[in-house]
């Protein structure tokens, strides 16, 4: 269940620069319980302009899974984001946009 | 430089030019002419969005208004600096320009006096940016400026999208908030439909697309944006004087007011039942509207200022 919940997330692309949420690194753990869904992200910089709609997004990509009933985000910022994080089908995608990471 | 017919082939062939020495005077005029157009709309979209971002409801949406700004400023810099390439003073251009002789739309003009008419142009004016600097990014014959605008139509979209969410939040509060919401549209819906100017009809020329500057005509691009905004609209309940019509197979956008008409900008009324012609259009756009002096004395006094005491400190 969880894998398919991960996979959701590679749809959920950033609304600022053509990357997902998975392969940019910013989903930190997903877990779910009795279709309740555990999610634990960060963001890539603590003023993100973008963060609400991130937070909309992930929770309605996870409603649209069957099985899921309510899904819960919490932002971290232990460990902080680093663009280590990011996966190399992430990076790609960036250099390909004109942004080295 | 080849012969004008050389370079005329090489435009039609959908080839991309690179550099000054490959352009023909005529060409180089119209490229600067578009991109003064694309820089000053971009960067007077700052002080514009500015003045009513103050006025965010939270701290997470001022944030959010202000990273459109600070978008817009690094769109409007492509442009500039591509222009400085080409010869312009970058400077000059920004600071010493009397702010009549900026290449705007009319619709920067006109005060946004709430967060509610704010989002309302990420909804409208972005997405009227949107296509057009889609169009450019697609056809131009300038390869450094369609390069350029990669970054620039990815952060258009975040703009749209904060207008759209806002835009579609309020009116699902209803009740006042809502009403505010479609008097914004009211007046900002016909102002944006302006924004693509004279209708093919009148316009039978265009360098611009013979030098491939645009791919689209005036009329097709605002058929474009028409086909975006309308049904957006109609979907979360607010009204808008337009309505689709099939013909020969087609989807075409039809106006239900006289295109164009009378516009009062202190009181931001369309007078529907005053149609007017485009002289009287272009004499409105000309003379610029409320805010012109006041946003452009928002970048260039403290320039001005700043180099004088300055100077005085140095000397």
């Amino acid at each position: 269940m969880t894998q398919r919940l991960w996979d959701a997330l590679t749809e959920v692309q950033d609304p600022e620069m053509p990357v997902n949420l998975v392969d940019l690194g910013v989903i930190y753990g997903i877990t779910e319980q009795n279709g309740v869904v555990d999610v634990e992200l960060t963001f890539t910089a603590m003023g993100c302009p973008a963060s609400e709609f991130i937070l909309e997004d992930v929770r309605e990509r996870l409603l649209r899974e069957t099985g899921v009933n309510e899904v819960r985000v919490t932002v971290v910022w232990d460990p902080p984001w680093t663009v280590a994080r990011m996966t190399e089908a992430g990076r790609d995608a960036l250099e390909s946009w004109g942004l080295a990471v | 430089m080849g012969t004008q017919a050389e370079f005329d082939q090489m435009i039609k062939s959908g080839e991309l030019i690179e550099s000054r020495n490959e352009m023909t005077p005529d060409y180089l005029k119209e490229l600067k002419h578009t991109l003064i157009v694309s820089g000053d709309t971009e960067l007077i979209s700052a002080p514009a969005y500015y003045l009513a971002a103050k006025r965010a409801p939270s701290i997470n949406a001022f944030m959010t208004g202000i990273a459109i700004i600070q978008d817009e400023l690094a769109h409007a810099h492509i442009a500039y600096h591509i222009l400085e390439e080409l010869g312009e003073d970058q400077e000059k251009l920004i600071f010493s320009r009397d702010p009549k002789s900026f290449r705007y739309p009319y619709a920067f003009d006109v005060p946004l006096d709430s967060w509610t008419e704010l989002v309302v142009a990420n909804g409208m004016y972005d997405q009227a940016g949107f296509c057009l600097l889609g169009d450019i990014h697609d056809k131009c014959s300038y390869g450094p400026w369609k390069r350029g605008l990669n970054k620039v139509m990815a952060e258009e979209n975040f703009h749209l999208r904060n207008g759209r969410t806002w835009m579609k939040r309020i009116s699902a509060a209803g009740g006042s908030a809502k009403d505010e919401l479609q008097r914004a549209v009211d007046w900002m819906f016909p102002l944006s439909v302006e924004w693509f100017g004279l209708p093919d009809s009148m316009k039978m020329h265009s360098t611009q697309l013979e030098y491939r500057l645009k791919g689209l005509t005036n009329d097709q691009l605002r058929q474009w944006w028409l086909s975006t905004v309308v049904p957006y609209c109609e979907q979360i309940g607010i009204k808008v004087p337009a309505h689709k019509e099939v013909r020969d197979g087609k989807d075409v956008w039809e106006l239900d007011y006289p295109f164009p008409c009378e516009f009062d900008a202190a009181e931001k009324r369309w007078d529907f039942k005053q149609p007017i012609s485009w002289d009287d259009v272009l004499i409105r756009w000309r003379a610029r509207g409320p805010r012109n002096a006041e946003m452009v004395a928002m970048f260039q006094e403290e320039f001005h200022r700043f180099r004088k005491t300055h100077h005085q400190n140095g000397s």
